[in-house]
């Protein structure tokens, strides 16, 4: 009963396109309702809602925010695009490749794969549409590539997935990321080739890349920031949120002083579109505090799961549900949500089959980064589509080739636990 | 009507003010507790709770006014589909149920939470800040969902005026 309760009025209002924050306190609260009088009830949501934020952890999410929109605009991205294009800007299907691997650069030094879409889409769309490629190709290109900065550290969703996960340590997640982003950076690329080669596109015929050291020089800069945030973090000299902070200051010593590409009063839009980052993935983090102490108050994770495990208890068919479930959510809903939601769902039933929560965290956000970029809703695909001036209906011919190179990284991963697990081993940090 | 809408952009400048600052003083109050532990001999221990504070203030403070620019995620595609009619319903159905959230959560549960801290004055362990004031947000908040909500329902008469829920 208090989970058709709860799901049942949180779908309603979910459909009707009430922000999904406030969908989840209505659902919590028509549940609590059933067995607590009113005004506690409405006292312990409003609690929830300060107290579910209140943690020096989650304080790396607006840093690492503000410090991918100083990138992005205070010429950042572009250094490291100039650095992509002596990598692999040669190969044939050369801007495609630049386009994937800055995106994979810009994922390692931001949070946020919206933050990359922009910085990078903004630049490279028009770059590939010059040397010949579609917009739409250059666009679904984009958006998956920018997916893959959720994985590579640092990375918002995996400080997220910390939290909803009771404490998973957000420097082994941060590590456990890196194969698996590199994985669908090298399984996208292979997915722009195979595009490339069967419909023939005649490319990059004037494309003009730059010396080598040259480029690696102007990247070096931005690309010490990884050495100082997560060699920072693996050696235990600072905090998530402290490195956040660390590079927010550095992004801003390189925009203003050195790259000079943004001036002190740029800085006030940022800062605002900051707060409403910050303020829309915190007020969700607050709503789903309440929704997941009710959900195991109410013990419905433990009911899902005997109904999962009644179908099969082989550990691989299991996973497979989950997965399939997970991406089906994916379309419909936004990574952080979904996060929130299904992680207090799914990482029980994960941990009796014996999977580790690092493992597992490192699928599900793969998982659901498959959904930013599928509509009906896709904050990724949204971004990309209006930065690169496509519909989404014109995207979608290119992007399956992408979506297939998504999937398989995927598959691959669940299958094999060691792509997360290996580095964080290795490194001593599980 | 006309009150709210001489009320409404000095209410936005105001609070986009107050959000950025608050969001600049947070980096400056992080920044500032990095410098200490590595440069003076005794780490700052105010910073992290200050930090913490902040984060609340900003976040519901920022919800009500993402609220009003409609930057909330939600899953707009039925929404979108709908005849103007039905979509025009809809909206000022989900403004109803927004401003209800507000006063019962935010306004009733938010000062029955604030009041019964003051009551019981808990004090934040280092400061020593009373908690009434941080928690008071909530309500605070609430007042302001209220009337964007309001101000949205008096918008939305005409299907024109629908604006797209964008991130």
């Amino acid at each position: 009963m208090t989970s058709i309760v709860l799901f049942g009025v949180f779908f309603i209002l979910l459909l009707i396109n009430v922000p999904i924050a406030v969908s989840i306190i209505v659902a919590t609260l028509a549940t609590m309702l059933l067995t607590i009088d009113t005004l506690p009830a409405l006292t312990t949501l409003a609690q929830r809602l300060a107290v579910g934020v209140d943690s020096f952890a989650l304080l790396a999410i607006p840093f690492f925010v503000l410090s991918g929109y100083l990138m992005g605009q205070g010429g950042i991205a572009v250094r490291l695009i100039e650095f992509a294009k002596v990598l692999v800007g040669k190969l044939p299907g050369g801007l495609a490749f630049v386009n994937i691997i800055s995106c994979a650069l810009f994922g390692s030094i931001s949070g946020s794969a919206v933050a990359a879409t922009s910085a990078v889409g903004g630049f490279m769309i028009p770059a590939m549409e010059k040397e010949g490629y579609s917009r739409p190709f250059s666009t679904a290109v984009t958006v998956t590539a920018a997916t893959t900065g959720m994985l590579i550290p640092p990375s918002n969703i995996l400080i997220i997935y910390s939290l909803a996960s009771g404490g998973v340590s957000i420097a082994a997640l941060f590590i456990a990321g890196y194969l698996p982003g590199l994985l669908v950076t090298a399984f996208l690329m292979m997915g722009a080739a195979f595009y490339i080669k069967r419909t023939g596109i005649a490319a990059d015929s004037t494309i003009e890349v730059g010396k080598f050291w040259p480029s690696l020089f102007g990247a070096i800069p931005c690309l010490f920031l990884i050495v100082l945030i997560i060699g920072g973090i693996i050696g235990g000299l600072f905090t998530p949120t402290e490195a956040g902070a660390i590079a927010v200051l550095y992004s801003l010593v390189l925009a203003l002083g050195v790259y000079k590409e943004l001036s002190v009063k740029d800085l006030y839009p940022i800062l605002l579109k900051t707060v409403g980052t910050t303020a829309i993935v915190m007020f969700l983090i607050g709503a789903s505090a309440s929704m997941s102490w009710l959900m195991s108050y109410e013990e419905i994770p433990q009911a899902i799961s005997n109904s999962l495990l009644s179908v099969s208890e082989n550990a691989i068919i299991i996973l497979l549900i989950m997965n399939l479930i997970l991406l089906a959510v994916g379309t419909f809903m936004d990574v952080t949500p979904a996060v929130l939601i299904f992680t207090p769902i799914f990482l029980p039933i994960a941990e009796m089959l014996n999977i580790s929560p690092l493992h597992f965290g490192i699928m599900m956000i793969l998982n659901l980064s498959i959904g930013l970029c599928t509509p009906p809703v896709g904050s990724v695909l949204f971004v990309g589509c209006s930065i690169g001036k496509v519909s989404i209906s014109k995207i979608m011919k290119p992007i399956i080739p992408m979506y297939v190179a998504m999937i398989l990284a995927l598959a691959l991963t669940i299958i094999f636990p060691e792509i997360s697990e290996f580095l964080p081993k290795l490194l001593g940090l599980i | 009507m006309k009150v709210i809408a001489g009320i409404i952009p000095k209410l936005n400048k105001t609070l986009r003010a107050l959000l950025a600052t608050m969001m600049a003083l947070l980096v400056l109050n992080v920044t500032w507790q990095v410098i200490t532990r590595f440069i003076l001999p005794h780490p700052s221990s105010f910073t992290e709770e200050l930090a913490r504070f902040f984060l609340i203030w900003i976040s519901l403070l920022g919800s009500a006014y993402a609220f009003h620019t409609h930057s909330h995620l939600g899953f707009d595609y039925l929404a979108k589909k709908m005849q103007s009619n039905a979509a025009v319903t809809t909206a000022k159905l989900g403004y109803v149920l927004v401003i209800l959230f507000a006063l019962g959560v935010l306004v009733i549960g938010g000062v029955n939470l604030t009041y019964i801290t003051f009551l019981l004055n808990q004090e934040s362990p280092v400061l020593g800040i009373p908690m009434g004031y941080v928690y008071l947000v909530v309500p605070l908040s609430g007042l302001l969902f209220i009337l964007y909500g309001v101000w949205g329902l008096l918008e939305v008469k005409d299907p024109s005026n629908l604006r797209e829920h964008a991130l």
